[in-house]
């Protein structure tokens, strides 16, 4: 007897769950995404427009792939502070071989590069996989920032902050 | 009516309606699914995607046609097309309709065939399917076909045994082998699933379940098993012909539906209802009938897992075959004795 | 036809079993639905009957392990991610773990709880999605096993999305880093842990009423695959595998690692050495587990979360002399342990060598032992029930 109400159990417990709400969509909005979502990434200029990267490369020694490559900029005078510092000529990331580790956002010292919310487009070509420069300068303003990038990361571990107030 | 003029009209129609449903079926088990599984399921192309199977189709006819190079060549061509032809004349002998006739005796109508030996037909059509799956299986030229095969013809030849004896269940309590004779029975003194106490009940589940067994549905697919046997018969089939299999099995489905309900389950007619209402619900009565078997196999797909190839021969021969002779005999002791 | 309890040696070469049996030589090979990823398994069938099986895994080697050599501490967790797929938090806390210890760094409190929390949240991911591919396998990728497969799936992903929320990542998240966490909890993600995790324990009883009563679920499971427990010692299996042969063994008790000596944790064990044995005892885990978030999540202590200041160098930790260390941790699998020797490249910033040790292996180690006897479709009742992860089993 148990053989048939093990049977019937099984079919109850389907038609159970088809009364559940669908929990599938036609197509995840970007705005669903939590904000810490690491996807792709940008290069960000800082409040006087100019580019936070200093060239200093410690992103490109840290990443376990190594898919960054930098090519340091002669250090000359910045025309808005008025003191030298350093610039990057060349920025490249391939796409191809990240891991999307989040190493370099967390060692950034000038909070230059971090990650966007939405990921790049498929493709046909390979070197749409390469960000140049110019692509990762244009994902800071086409696409939405993560919410981490290196003073954040470097924050949460650090045992003085104070904890975030939870409602909760 | 000229019987060459009926069988043409009314087999167009037939076919017509198992090859509609038949393509229906696919995106009706996709949505169905998809309601079980808090999913979307097809909802593309078309309304409620319902041009899905449409989709499909176009799709498999453009395929490449890959035969292996070892293959049986005529009995790979040959074997996704005999399955289909014999699912679709096989409820050619079924009684979509009737009415009470003046005299208070039910006439069944709309069949194609008005056959003397309708059961015997209906059988040994069924049995002719076991050949067409083993020849797929052996022709492909591949391991996993050939276990798939063979446990095909294990398994399709094991249950037909029970089929066999359960539809005499009907046979011997009417005392006539015509399908329209059944139905005229049970619209005359009840349904034969309750008019004989106990063994209808149980008769007609082993003749559901040794239908699902012909058509290879969980939890019998142990021959199409894709989990272990990567498609089993059909692994070296690509294109229509798969196609052509996947819809014969599913026409397969529907005719074991439209089968039980006419031996068991009284056809088109309905207790208090059939009396009282015009010819025309009589058709309605019965697709509502072969509709609710027909939903409630894929129910039992979707929720059973498969069974193991020894523990299905278990299941038939020391299970299913005692019992339906057993039955069988109770039932001609019913007659005999008067009791019926 | 059920199997045999009797020990065979499976290594006797094919002609020595039976000279006149005509056996058919079958490849459940690395392409194939059910063998968790690409393991091949040569088996010599008499009809349907595995008379030997013999698996070749290493299809998804990788080279982990002389990659290992080259990266520093720092840069290794998100390669360890990749090993055990399906519960990366797991992976890439064993190596931490090990490092630490190496490096002789502490952990603060807060982290350790942290680390605890993300484990046993990690482990219901990972026993739903094994319950999902296991009820597949036995049932049909189009049949009832999908279906529960869905359901599984449904609440896995709760659990991803608060991944998501805590580390930026679905999969993969490098949120570990020797000496503490890298990702602190935000604002909010205790609540969502806690109406996830209750949602999840209701819908257990949904999979038990599914499978653990239906008769044919028990055809398949029952007295298939045993592995009887000396066997299971003697091969090294770990985990819920030897747990569902009858030995009661569980690192999280035994040799406690992060904050398991300040939480007591309840050890599931099935006598029945079959994979309904296994079974059983890797559903109670998902409800010893589910228990075990709740009571954590309202815990955590404060405090800082990781004891070494953050990253800027790839040399950011060294180990100059060439000691060793080996640690392991109980992962959804089994014992993942990992065996690291310092002084390394780099003036000992890399290890010297690093050896992980998968549970997953061991377990593989036990196919040619339990299939002997059984069918086709027994290999994948027992594949599903040994839950293994071919990234693990070859790195």
């Amino acid at each position: 007897m148990k053989y048939f109400s093990g049977s019937i159990d099984s079919l109850i417990a389907t038609i159970k769950n088809s009364f559940r709400p669908v929990v599938t969509e036609s197509v995840r909005p970007e705005a669903s995404r939590a904000e810490r979502y690491r996807a792709s990434f940008a290069l960000t200029h800082d409040a006087n427009g100019e580019q936070n990267c200093i060239g200093c490369k410690l992103c490109e020694n840290i990443c376990p792939s190594t898919v960054i490559t930098v090519v340091a900029g002669p250090k000359r005078v910045s025309e808005f502070t008025g003191k030298k510092r350093g610039y990057a000529d060349d920025f490249t990331v391939d796409l191809q071989a990240c891991i999307y580790c989040e190493l370099c956002v967390s060692v950034c010292p000038t909070d230059s590069i971090v990650m966007v919310r939405v990921q790049e487009q498929p493709s046909f070509d390979r070197e749409d996989l390469v960000l140049t420069q110019d692509k990762l300068y244009a994902n800071e303003t086409s696409k939405p920032l993560s919410w981490a990038n290196g003073t954040k990361l470097r924050a949460m571990l650090d045992p003085n902050a104070s904890p975030e107030e939870d409602a909760s | 009516m000229n019987p060459w003029l009926h069988g043409a009209v009314y087999g167009a129609g037939l076919l017509g309606f198992m090859m509609t449903v038949g393509a229906l079926a696919s995106w009706y088990e996709r949505k169905f699914t998809a309601v079980v599984q808090n999913r979307l399921g097809p909802n593309v192309v078309g309304p409620f995607g319902v041009y899905q199977p449409i989709a499909d189709a176009i799709k498999m006819l453009r395929k490449e046609e890959i035969i292996p190079r070892d293959a049986d060549r005529p009995l790979y061509l040959l074997a996704p097309w005999i399955p289909t032809f014999l699912v679709l004349i096989s409820a050619a002998a079924v009684p979509f309709g009737g009415y009470y006739a003046a005299d208070g005796h039910w006439q069944s109508t709309w069949l194609v065939a008005d056959l003397d030996l309708g059961v015997l037909w209906l059988l040994a059509v069924s049995g002719l399917m076991v050949f067409p799956i083993w020849m797929a299986g052996w022709s492909g030229n591949n391991k996993y076909a050939l276990l798939a095969g063979m446990r095909m013809v294990a398994q399709g030849i094991s249950y037909e045994i029970p089929m066999v004896l359960t539809a005499l269940v009907p046979v011997i309590a009417v005392g006539s082998m015509s399908i329209s004779d059944i139905v005229a029975y049970q619209a005359e003194h009840g349904w034969l699933i309750w008019k004989l106490p106990g063994i209808g009940l149980v008769a007609f589940v082993f003749f559901y379940l040794a239908s699902l067994a012909e058509s290879n549905r969980i939890p019998f697919d142990i021959p199409e098993a894709e989990s272990e046997l990567v498609g089993g018969v059909l692994v070296e089939y690509t294109g229509m012909r798969f196609g052509i299999v996947l819809l014969s099995e599913y026409l397969h489905t529907l005719v074991a539906s439209i089968v039980a309900s006419a031996l068991f389950l009284g056809g088109g007619h309905m207790p208090f209802l059939s009396a009282m209402l015009p010819w025309w619900t009589a058709p309605i009565f019965m697709l509502l009938k072969v509709g609710a078997l027909f939903f409630s196999i894929y129910w039992v797909r979707w929720s059973w897992v498969r069974y193991r190839a020894d523990q299905l021969m278990e299941l038939c021969w020391y299970w299913m075959v005692p019992i339906s002779l057993a039955m069988v005999m109770a039932t001609a002791l019913m007659v005999t004795g008067g009791w019926l | 036809m059920s199997g045999t309890t009797t020990r065979v040696n499976p290594h006797l070469d094919i002609e020595r079993y039976d000279s006149d049996a005509d056996l058919m030589a079958l490849n459940m090979g690395p392409q194939h639905p059910s063998t968790h990823g690409v393991l091949r398994i040569k088996l010599f069938l008499d009809g349907e009957v595995i008379i030997k099986a013999v698996p070749y895994p290493g299809y998804l080697h990788r080279g982990v392990e002389k990659l290992l050599e080259k990266l520093t501490y720092v840069q290794i967790t998100p390669i360890v991610d990749k090993h055990d797929y399906v519960s990366p938090m797991i992976n890439e806390q064993a190596i931490n773990v090990a490092f630490e210890k190496l490096a002789g760094v502490e952990v603060p409190r807060r982290a350790r709880w942290m680390r605890t929390l993300l484990a046993e949240m990690q482990r219901v991911a990972s026993h739903l999605l094994w319950l999902g591919t296991f009820v597949l396998d036995i049932g049909g990728t189009i049949g009832g096993g999908a279906s529960l497969m869905m359901f599984t799936f449904r609440e896995r992903e709760l659990i991803l999305d608060l991944f998501e929320e805590l580390t930026g990542a679905r999969f993969h998240y490098n949120t570990h880093m020797v000496g503490g966490n890298r990702h602190d909890i935000p604002v909010g993600w205790a609540q969502h842990v806690r109406e996830a995790f209750t949602l999840i324990r209701s819908r257990i009883a949904d999979y038990h009423q599914q499978c653990t009563a239906n008769a044919i679920f028990l055809d398949r499971t029952v007295n298939v695959g045993v592995i009887p427990a000396d066997l299971a010692l003697e091969l090294g299996l770990t985990g819920p595998n030897l747990r569902g042969s009858g030995v009661d063994h569980d690192l999280r008790r035994d040799a406690p690692f992060h904050a398991y000596d300040e939480i007591p944790v309840n050890v599931a064990v099935h006598g029945g050495c079959d994979s309904f044995g296994r079974y059983m005892v890797r559903m109670a885990e998902l409800e010893e587990s589910c228990r075990l978030v709740l009571d954590i999540v309202d815990n955590v202590p404060e405090g800082p979360i990781c004891s070494l200041k953050p990253v800027k160098t790839p040399g950011h930790v060294k180990v100059a002399e060439r000691r060793q260390v080996y640690v392991g941790i109980e992962s959804p699998r089994g014992e993942l342990g990992t065996w690291v020797i310092g002084g390394g490249a780099e003036r000992g910033a890399a290890p010297y060598r690093c050896k992980i040790r998968p549970p997953c292996l061991h377990a593989m180690s036990a196919l040619p032992y339990a299939l002997v006897g059984h069918t086709i479709s027994d290999v994948v009742a027992v594949l599903g029930s040994l839950d293994p992860i071919m990234g693990e089993v070859d790195r």
